[in-house]
């Protein structure tokens, strides 16, 4: 019978002084079971398991991060309180941990590892990244979790043309997953991050939008949330102050950026800093709320003409077969949109792939998931004059192609067509209630910039000032230093005004028709403390990402607002479900219920953070859920901290062998 | 040996030593887990397996390390040190207009440790076993035990927070301007004093032992002013090891700026260092190092010629 795992790469062990691995007085000799290939069972069958408690589990985690060590700390104390339990940390560089928890054999040694992901609109990034089968040995699903009616129920909640139409249904297909996982409990989702960000009295009507990229463009100017906020140094501002009435048109308003900005070529970058520089600068086909509900924006309208029945291998008649490298690489320049799913790029020497060019052929002869027509706005001017048409759109989309958005891009789109000057038509690969959201997220580009520029280099180091349609022209940049923005005199919402602009705007008429600060100059100041030092002292008026230690000081004093929102961000452990005694669900529910999820937010996050009641944080719950007070009364049960239940289930576990 | 042979014999020896740092470094950079690719696509679920390798093979991250370190080096040999993987920016762009910044820094904080260092070591020598020389030794303890981290933080509360005197954030103006100058006081006292307490230990040491030499006596024998004696004869003389100190020094006001630009939000050469060790770009690691080694090992050639020039004894052989 094998016996615990002592993995030779680990680099630092955690004994605390409470989490002192024991071995126990009887019954200690017959530890974890650790078969590695045991099927999903209910547990019953206990053969080799005898004396199993209390049993050896080892918790893992990246060193860098306190809090995750931390929160593991006081779930391990748990586990051990119960006396089932003899629970170590281990802690590992930050490469060495990705590494070592994407390595598909990672599942067989039987640890529990936690890792923090990023969510976001979409409900599936709560669930798929973690659980889907297909990412096992990918992000993020650690400990090979392989459960095809879950996969099933996954899938249907996004994909077909039922779900894409229907919101109800997909909230309530999520509903159903939300609920086989509570039961299941393959992973616990400890809590979600806050977006955070610090503003001195003088700005006025701020808020923070869940999303870093979002954090100063999305405060300036969003009429989707009658959002806009304004300059005054006569008056301070207090939290939720925002009367229109009050507003101050005009200043300059200096923030302070929490890295460099490494690009300003929108595509060809995927770092939220130089996505929140390049929001002044450009603006998409749509926007999204708060709640990520979609508003048409350089598109005056679009709407689903068609959604169908297709899948990835329907393709397969306009598919070209193409060479693989001994990397397992496709051997090929152009942009691959779908690859055959029965082909294997890694083992096979030829792959069927479906290429950009072939991709617009399949759409035009009626090959798609969806083909969604977006209506332009006329008259809408780029900073250096010449006015948006459908060819800039499908420029901008064939600019795309390989660039680093382009895995998240043509994950979804197929094709982008231009239908006349002002129509252009974006089809999906196959049908998905994300499509709406997806397809139209690229920012959108001067067609004439981008035929000039070589890919990549859209950017003022390389000579080329960013051309966009945006509330504000690029002005100055000086590399690791700087930033600077100025209003654009031209700027389109404000020529036609907000009310004439969006038909679905119905708030105060007093609501500007842009964004009314002149100026921004954004100071990019890597190290948090000097950040948080020049926030004091007046040298910036805003920043973000500080310290929770500073945050405490900033939100006590009179000087300064602290706002935060629920964002996207979430910390999970993940149980090893084909190691024995894991497969048993009792087990693992036992454990949840020694998550102290609220002793965590408070202690180890200061607060700063929120508990995961359920799996999905407030800004998924749009097409998440079909009613989530509901939803919470049904799962938050599961997921209380319950040192009384969890030694019930384990006693019956324990009974059983 | 004449002066040109000697200058000719070293300036040869520094091919075989940047040859040496060149492979210690890529090799080492090797041993460390992860690689441009992991660290963009890691985490990101919308990455496949082909994606991931069709990258590795357009960064020319695929190959055995030894060619890779063959390719590179072949490309630096015709002065080409390549790109930065994730933007395609000329590696040899980013180092040159880095530069300025960090040679800025340094020359402030290397005259700040001189200008600090000297008086206050001739000054504690003079006053020997006195209460300022024991109060000079003792700060001069502390510069040396003090991390430069901490020092910079500790005087942006006080100069920055406190009093008010200086910003916090680099004015955004050019280097040669009088803001920019005024800016760099901290930084440059932050970077330089770690050097200035070495230099004054050293500076007390040397100048104690003159003192102590039978010239001293001879020279105020003949009824030469105190004064005279000290900045004249036993200065010049205790300057010989301070020089070659200072000179070594370089290397570690270079290695300070890593930290100190990172408090002081400076943008120069130590700054882009660490964010390129974060980012795993090899190149521009490669190109960092390189040129700080040569930097260093320039420093300490100048440091052996500037000792002659000081001491017409001193022979090379």
């Amino acid at each position: 019978m094998p016996t615990r795992h002592n993995n030779p790469d680990s680099n630092q062990t955690i004994n605390r002084r409470n989490v002192i691995v024991t071995i126990g007085s009887a019954g200690a000799a017959g530890l974890a079971g650790c078969s590695g290939q045991s099927d999903d069972s209910d547990g019953s069958d206990g053969s080799d398991s005898e004396g199993m408690f209390p049993l050896d589990v080892r918790l893992e985690t990246n060193a860098d991060n306190d809090d995750r060590v931390q929160l593991l700390e006081l779930i391990a104390e748990s586990m051990e309180q119960t006396d089932y339990f003899n629970a170590t940390i281990e802690t590992f560089e930050w490469n060495t941990y990705v590494g070592r928890v994407l390595d598909p054999e990672y599942q067989e040694n039987g640890y529990i590892p936690c890792i923090g992901l990023s969510g976001t609109f979409n409900p599936g990034s709560f669930c798929n990244a973690l659980h889907y089968s297909e990412n096992v040995g990918a992000c993020c699903n650690l400990n090979g979790i392989n459960d095809p009616e879950l996969d099933e129920m996954i899938d249907a909640a996004r994909y077909g043309p039922e779900v894409a139409a229907d919101n109800e249904l997909r909230g309530e297909r999520y509903d159903e997953v939300w609920n086989y996982l509570a039961e299941e409990r393959y992973s616990s989702i400890t809590h979600f991050g806050l977006e955070t960000a610090v503003t001195s009295t003088d700005i006025h009507g701020y808020s923070v939008y869940p999303f870093n990229e979002g954090v100063m463009s999305y405060a300036m100017y969003a009429p989707q949330d009658e959002q806009v906020m304004w300059i005054d140094r006569e008056n301070a501002a207090t939290e939720g102050d925002d009367d229109l009435a009050d507003l101050v048109e005009g200043g300059a308003l200096a923030g302070g950026l929490g890295a460099n900005i490494e690009s300003f070529d929108p595509p060809h970058s995927s770092d939220t800093t130089s996505t929140m520089a390049q929001n002044f600068i450009f603006e998409g086909l749509t926007t999204s709320d708060r709640q990520g509900n979609v508003y048409p924006w350089l598109a005056e309208s679009y709407e689903l003409l068609d959604a169908t029945e297709v899948s990835e291998s329907d393709y397969a008649d306009y598919m070209s077969t193409v060479g693989t490298t001994e990397e397992g690489a496709i051997d090929t320049d152009e942009q691959v949109i779908i690859q055959h799913p029965e082909d294997n790029p890694a083992e096979d020497d030829e792959v069927r792939v479906l290429l950009s060019g072939d991709a617009v052929e399949a759409a035009e002869d009626g090959t798609y998931g969806m083909h969604y027509r977006y209506d332009l706005r006329e008259g809408v001017q780029f900073h250096n004059g010449d006015e948006l048409t459908a060819s800039d759109v499908v420029a901008t989309y064939e600019y795309a192609e390989n660039s680093q958005l382009a895995p998240q891009t043509f994950d979804s789109v197929l094709a982008v067509v231009e239908e006349d000057e002002y129509t252009v038509d974006i089809y999906a690969q196959i049908a998905d209630a994300e499509a709406e959201r997806l397809l139209p997220s690229l920012l959108i580009l001067n067609e004439n910039q981008i035929a000039e520029v070589e890919k990549g280099s859209l950017d003022p180091r390389e000579g080329n000032e960013p051309v966009g349609t945006g509330p504000y022209e690029f002005s100055e940049f000086e590399d690791e230093q700087y930033f600077e923005v100025t209003k654009f005199d031209d700027y389109w919402v404000e020529n036609v005004g907000v009310s004439e602009a969006f038909d679905w705007f119905d708030g105060s008429s007093e609501f500007p028709d842009g964004p009314v600060i002149d100026s921004f100059e954004l100071e990019i100041v890597p190290d948090n403390s000097t950040r948080s030092a020049a926030l004091q002292e007046g040298e910036i008026d805003l920043t973000y990402g500080l310290n929770t230690g500073t945050l405490d000081d900033f939100d006590s004093s009179e000087d300064f607002i602290l706002y935060s929102t629920e964002a996207g961000g979430y910390t999970y452990i993940q149980y090893p479900v084909n190691v024995e005694p894991f497969d048993d669900r009792r087990v693992r529910q036992a454990i949840n219920h020694l998550v102290p999820r609220q002793q965590i937010v408070d202690n180890v996050l200061n607060g700063f953070a929120s508990p995961a009641w359920t799996d999905i944080p407030s800004l998924a719950r749009g097409s998440g859920t079909a009613d989530y007070e509901e939803l919470e009364d049904e799962v938050r049960p599961t997921n209380e901290f319950d040192p009384e239940r969890a030694v019930e289930l384990l006693e019956e576990v324990a009974a059983e062998n | 040996m004449s002066l040109q042979r000697f200058i000719v014999k070293r300036a040869l020896s520094i091919i075989p030593i940047m040859f040496g740092v060149s492979v210690i470094t890529f090799g080492m950079f090797h041993l460390t887990p992860g690689d441009p690719v992991s660290q963009l696509v890691a985490l990101n679920p919308d990455v496949s397996a082909a994606e991931e390798a069709a990258l590795r093979e357009r960064w020319g991250l695929d190959g055995p390390v030894w060619q890779q370190y063959l390719d590179w080096i072949s490309n630096v040999l015709v002065g080409d040190f390549g790109q930065e993987l994730r933007t395609g920016r000329e590696v040899s762009d980013i180092v040159w207009r880095r530069l300025p910044e960090t040679i800025a820094l340094g020359l402030f904080g290397w005259a700040f440790a001189l200008v600090i260092a000297i008086p206050a070591g001739i000054y504690a020598a003079v006053n020997k076993g006195k209460l300022g020389d024991t109060v000079s030794r003792f700060l001069a303890l502390s510069g040396i035990s003090i991390p430069n981290f901490w020092l910079g933080l500790m005087l942006i509360l006080i100069f920055s927070l406190y009093l008010g005197v200086f910003p916090v954030l680099a004015p955004s103006e050019p280097l040669y301007h009088p803001d920019m100058l005024w800016y760099l006081i901290l930084p440059g006292i932050t970077i330089g004093t770690a050097s200035a307490a070495s230099i004054m230990r050293v500076m007390r040491t040397s100048m104690t032992e003159e003192l102590n030499k039978e010239y001293v006596t001879a020279a105020r024998a003949k009824g030469l002013p105190e004064r005279t004696v000290i900045l004249k004869h036993v200065l010049r003389n205790s300057l010989i090891s301070v020089v070659t100190l200072a000179a070594t020094l370089t290397a570690s006001i270079v290695a300070g700026s890593v930290v100190v630009e990172v408090v002081f939000n400076w943008p120069g050469l130590g700054r882009e260092f660490i964010n390129a060790i974060n980012q795993r770009e090899i190149n521009v690691v490669m190109a960092i190092t390189l040129f700080t080694g040569f930097f260093v090992i320039l420093a300490n050639f100048v440091a052996d010629i500037v000792y002659a020039a000081l001491d017409p004894r001193i022979r090379y052989d």
